[in-house]
């Protein structure tokens, strides 16, 4: 019945309901939107990094992998040395390049002379890619072409090392595309390409670099205790665990944590002004007809609970039209951020969890229940006579 | 005081810090080379000019260095996300310490007035295969490529703020204006003219978006002051995140006046087809 009061009292005001629903569900978007922003880059970049089955990774001293053009100098050694240490389960190397790429047959003439991102790997220890088509490397003039690549299997490529200034002339050699995958850290904007990591450092002269080595840690080891174990022992590089990494990505984007904060706050003080507001309107329009409800024998308790209940209608109606409306505008909004340069395309900025649902449910409903509170309670202890003698009901 | 560092250099972009072994020719300067120290990082690790440091690259064990300023970097967003801290030092001794002698990453070329870009462009990437000439707006478009996204990011969310706002502002006039419904039923029985009543209405939603207007304006201030404030202090920079400008201002106050207006005559013409003696209860 109470809920039926309230129902009715909303409809009784289409008007006035339809522009506090609107703005309730506006902001309620806005609070959705700024929480699927403050979690979603943490929870995907966790989850695209720990989907590569490598728990640790190794960088030159003072920088992330594919930081800086800095390279691993002696990097065969080095992972021949982390791979004899307890807990290691795999170690597999990684040189990252640009190389000038040209189709030597075949289709895919859009790609010659182009210049790719090329990554020397061990094709049994890698995590980097995911074979769609076709066989993984097994030879050595092998290469992975990226799905998106207008190359195709059986076609020959001509990998070319970018001649630096000075330098003698630009070696090069000849590869056969035998898969197509994807990669798993690849921007939008990079069309990469895969090779083995022998040939690739043969072709650019780097006999012995990697650009950073990917560890796994055996089941029962802890990988941030391997990875501060290993740090300890070669302290001339930088060996980070996947939290790690999270945790320093999070540190440069960390704006966008703070916007995210800053706008769900603000969401929030317009809900409770917006709510409070209304409420406060929609009670004193009907302070006669509750003065004569008490006068009746209605409790006061009876009063609060039936403006609560009304403002609890008005709060889900909105909050769900928010919900839909705030999905709506964080595809809209990850169109945009997509575009952030050098961040892996699978990469998300809004991410819908169920905590950040719930979270904004329950924000959205204390908030408005909490601003319709102190016009519920006044309106309950109103001087029941003076009232009725001034309103009229 | 002798601290090891592991920094990044501005002369070659190359992190100092990893010990390697030496190639021939790799080595420290015979004398201390002298640095220029970044203010966060010589305020972090508590460094004077005249003060000894060591840099270590691949000149094995590490090379002395002495402070011989500090600097304030300029306020660059591109580098406010960077982790590391920055010392400059003569090139030939960077070359020495990190084992890159006679490198470089890049030069910087100030061409004459009356010279051609396209055409030195040209003429340079000719005489010099294998290196590559930028004019520097492709740099400065390369680089600010994040600021437009940012940018973008920042108007879309602008927009959607200022839906919420309308329709925030739309639903306080509609509001206010509804209290005022048995007022002005009873002018328009007193026979105030419905053009009237909708003139005063409107002026008065005017005013009351006006005034709000202004003191949004105030909480705008405050908030990017307090803006300004903490990011200044967390990234240890003079650069402005927040910018007041004239335009802003005006903008701002505009639009609240705009949407307020336009919310009053919608409230107002709801107002006016109401029948005034339903109103006053008659």
């Amino acid at each position: 019945m109470i809920l039926q009061t309230a129902v009715r009292e909303l409809r009784a005001h289409p008007g006035r309901t339809a522009f506090a629903v609107a703005g309730v569900a506006v902001a309620s978007a806005m609070l959705l939107d700024m929480l699927m922003l403050a979690g979603g880059l943490q929870s995907s970049f966790g989850s695209l990094l720990s989907g590569a089955g490598f728990e640790l990774r190794v960088s030159p001293s003072g920088t992330l992998p594919l930081d800086t053009d800095a390279t691993l100098q002696d990097a065969v050694a080095l992972a021949q040395d982390i791979r004899s240490e307890p807990g290691v389960a795999a170690v597999g190397s990684v040189l990252a390049l640009n190389v000038q790429v040209e189709v030597a047959s075949s289709a895919g003439a859009d790609s010659v002379g182009s210049m790719v991102f090329a990554l020397g790997v061990e094709p049994q220890v890698q995590g980097l890619y995911r074979i769609v088509d076709g066989s993984d490397l097994k030879g050595a003039a092998e290469i992975l072409v990226d799905v998106r690549s207008p190359a195709r299997i059986g076609d020959t490529l001509r990998l070319s090392s970018v001649r630096t200034f000075g330098s003698a002339a630009a070696a090069s050699a000849e590869f056969v595309v035998v898969g197509t995958a994807e990669f798993v850290y690849a921007s939008a904007s990079e069309v990469p390409v895969a090779l083995p990591i022998q040939a690739l450092r043969e072709l650019s002269s780097r006999p012995a670099e990697a650009s950073f080595l990917m560890l796994s840690a055996e089941p029962d080891t802890d990988p941030n205790a391997l990875a501060r174990r290993l740090q300890a022992l070669i302290p001339s590089v930088e060996i980070v665990s996947i939290r790690e990494i999270v945790r320093r990505a999070e540190m440069r984007l960390s704006y966008f944590r703070q916007l995210a904060f800053i706008l769900g706050s603000v969401s929030l003080v317009v809900t409770a002004l917006l709510v409070g507001t209304i409420m406060a309107v929609s009670i004193n329009d009907r302070y006669g007809i509750i003065a004569a409800l008490r006068a009746i024998g209605v409790s006061r308790r009876s009063i609060i609970v039936t403006l609560l209940v009304e403002t609890l209608a008005l709060v889900t109606l909105a909050g769900a039209i928010g919900l839909v409306l705030g999905s709506v505008t964080a595809r809209y909004l990850e169109s945009i951020l997509s575009d952030f340069p050098g961040l892996p395309a699978a990469i998300r900025f809004f991410v819908l969890e169920p905590r950040q649902l719930w979270l904004a449910i329950a924000a959205l409903v204390t908030v408005g229940v909490a601003a319709a509170l102190i016009p519920a309670y006044r309106a309950s202890t109103l001087p029941i006579a003076t009232t009725l003698h001034r309103e009229e009901p | 005081m002798i601290a090891s560092i592991a920094v990044s250099s501005l002369a070659l972009a190359q992190p100092v810090g990893q010990e390697l072994a030496a190639p021939p020719g790799v080595g420290c300067p015979d004398s201390p080379a002298p640095i220029l120290v970044e203010r966060s990082l010589a305020k972090e690790l508590g460094l004077a000019p005249g003060e000894r440091v060591r840099l270590s690259g691949a000149a094995g064990s590490g090379c002395e260095a002495i402070v011989e300023g500090v600097f304030e970097p300029p306020a660059d967003p591109a580098v406010l996300a960077r982790e590391r801290p920055r010392v400059w030092l003569h090139l030939p001794d960077l070359g020495r310490i990190s084992g890159r002698i006679d490198e470089v990453d890049r030069f910087s070329i100030a061409m004459r007035a009356e010279s051609d870009t396209a055409d030195l462009r040209g003429r340079l990437e000719s005489l010099m295969p294998g290196a590559q000439v930028f004019p520097s707006w492709i740099v400065a478009e390369q680089s600010s490529t994040t600021f437009n996204v940012v940018s973008r990011f920042h108007r879309a969310i602008a927009l959607i703020t200022l839906t919420a706002g309308g329709v925030f502002l739309a639903c306080i006039m509609t509001l206010k204006i509804q209290e005022r419904r048995t007022h002005v039923s009873a002018l328009r029985l007193a026979g105030i003219s419905r053009g009237s009543l909708a003139r005063w209405v409107m002026l008065e939603s005017a005013l009351i978006s006006g005034l709000g207007g202004l003191m949004g304006l105030g909480i705008g201030a405050i908030a990017s002051w307090l803006i300004n404030a903490f990011y200044q202090r967390a990234y240890d920079t003079t650069l402005y995140f927040s910018l007041v400008t004239r335009d802003t201002l005006a903008v701002s106050l505009v639009l609240a006046v705009i949407l307020g207006f336009a919310a009053g005559a919608v409230a107002t013409w709801r107002l006016l087809q109401a029948d005034p003696l339903v109103e006053v209860g008659r």
